[in-house]
């Protein structure tokens, strides 16, 4: 039933976008997390998984008008439109595209979910945690630099990112 | 164990993960580091939120191109309604015609005063900004040069006045002695700044000190520079600099010397390091816009960091300016040049 309903909601927001490309923004914020680590999966740096990510979604804008349904889930449609993007991109390192099928076959759909999920529950931490998440695990300051920038005190930034991954995995626990 | 030391003991297991990218599967905080070990692969916070921006952008774009021959003319059928972009057709809603009118006149005002030269729109990404009024040509100097080819340099001495306007070159050996109206021979530069006077006209850096010489340079004033000045430079001041005044520079502004105007300002590109973290701000670039209405001599006088300088330094180099003018004649000024960098 579920699945029936992602369909039609599916349809309803390609349908939107292509009547009128502002609305283009929900499909891309429900599907950001997804192709950015389908992307961050098979690629080494986050400045290369970003600048790919991009491409994906400026292509996918510039082409929805063309978009046909045929059943499958939005999402296979950007996975497509990434496979092309990130062959292009391995093929500019003077990689070849047949790896990037192997690294294709082992899948990873789970590990891809996994992180999409945890990304969108990041955003929905109270922001001095979600602050600390991301000075401490992205941008990957110190206990120190991250409690200078918050004018906080060390122990409290280390119980800021006790009760942070705490609640992502609570959250977590109860998404898969 | 209270709740700061189970804090403490986490964040030791985290900065092991951080710094060798291994989890302890046996330990106590084996849970929390698997998701902090995800956490270290998700996309920058901002990154999500500027794409989006960008994306944005494109849509009324790529709506029009799309925009089908019977979608605009059906739309255009419609009397007293204006077309709205944006959507799949367009949107028609009724239009007031006083808001028709109120736009057609603004617009048209807006195009006239382009058109005569009156504004010039300046794009938000740069401003140049004018060098304070109260600055002289004194303030960073000209300079000046001159000669008569001779093989030996100008003799040692001291330069004549200073004056607004040279009626004699600045000649140390007068070849004509007898002139039938007799003038003083001066430099062109401000007539209250004091240099050391003698009665010996001559160049105060020279070597020589022995033979009479206007120097090695050309123009009839005396050193090795070229024009009527005296010095090493090019004009009719004193010093190894150009044109006017004292010194190694270029003019400043004022006394009655106009302003460079840029006339071909490409605008600078973001660099990517300043784009991730959004670091905005403005390099002030210092440089001298010399009589061709080139940039040269470009220098950082505020620093924003970033490669942001760089970009800046980069962009302001193939700026092609009207050049600053005195009396008429274009003149090589030093200005400062505001880059700003915004992310909008």
């Amino acid at each position: 039933m579920k699945t029936v309903e992602r369909e039609n909601d599916d349809r309803l927001q390609i349908k939107a976008a292509q009547n009128e490309p502002v609305r283009f923004a929900e499909l891309y914020e429900q599907n950001f997390h997804r192709v950015y680590a389908f992307i961050a999966r098979r690629v080494g740096s986050r400045d290369h998984a970003q600048d790919l990510t991009a491409e994906v979604f400026h292509q996918a804008l510039a082409s929805i008008g063309s978009f046909r349904w045929q059943g499958a889930p939005f999402i296979s449609w950007l996975y497509g439109i990434a496979a092309n993007v990130l062959a292009a991109h391995w093929q500019r390192l003077g990689r070849n595209p047949a790896q990037l099928e192997e690294a294709w076959d082992e899948g990873g759909s789970e590990e891809i979910e996994r992180r999409a999920i945890l990304a969108e529950l990041v955003e929905s931490l109270l922001p001095d945690q979600r602050m600390v998440i991301a000075r401490r695990f992205i941008e990957q300051l110190s206990i120190r630099e991250v409690a200078i920038e918050l004018g906080r005190s060390e122990g409290a930034i280390k119980q800021l990112q006790l009760r942070a991954l705490e609640n992502l995995r609570e959250k977590m626990g109860r998404k898969i | 164990m209270n709740r700061q030391a189970n804090a403490d003991e986490l964040n030791v297991e985290i900065e092991s993960l951080l710094a060798s990218g291994e989890i302890d599967i046996q330990g106590k905080w084996h849970s929390l580091a698997l998701i902090a070990a995800d956490l270290l692969e998700l996309p920058n916070p901002e990154f999500k939120s500027r794409l989006e921006a960008e994306l944005l952008e494109e849509c009324p774009v790529s709506t029009t191109q799309e925009a089908s021959f019977e979608q605009v003319t059906s739309a255009a059928a419609f009397a007293g309604i204006l077309p709205i972009f944006g959507a799949n057709d367009f949107r028609i809603f009724p239009a007031d015609h006083r808001s028709f009118v109120v736009s057609f006149i603004s617009h048209t005002l807006l195009i006239v005063l382009i058109a005569s030269g009156i504004w010039v729109g300046r794009r938000p990404m740069l401003k140049s900004i004018a060098t304070t009024p109260e600055l002289t040509y004194l303030a960073i100097g000209g300079g000046g040069g001159s000669g008569d080819h001779s093989s030996v340099p100008a003799t040692k001495g001291t330069p004549p006045k200073m004056s607004d306007q040279q009626l004699a070159p600045a000649t140390i050996v007068v070849r004509r002695s007898d002139p039938m109206l007799p003038v003083q021979p001066t430099v062109v530069g401000p007539p209250d700044l004091k240099l050391p006077q003698s009665d010996r006209i001559g160049d105060l850096i020279s070597s020589n000190v022995v033979v009479p010489s206007n120097g090695s340079g050309t123009g009839g004033g005396a050193g090795s520079g070229s024009g009527t000045g005296l010095g090493g430079g090019t004009g009719l001041g004193y010093g190894p600099g150009s044109d006017i005044g004292v010194g190694g520079g270029a003019f400043t502004m004022g006394r009655g010397i106009t302003a460079p105007r840029a006339i071909y300002d490409p605008e600078p590109e973001y660099s990517d390091e300043a784009r991730r973290v959004k670091h905005q701000g403005v390099v002030i670039l210092s440089l001298v816009v010399d009589q061709q209405g080139r940039a040269r001599d470009i220098h950082v006088a505020r620093s924003l960091g970033m490669g942001l300088d760089e970009k800046a330094l980069e962009a302001v180099k193939m700026w092609k300016f009207s050049p600053g003018m005195k009396d008429g004649i274009p003149v090589a000024v030093r200005v400062n040049i505001e880059v700003s960098f915004r992310l909008y």
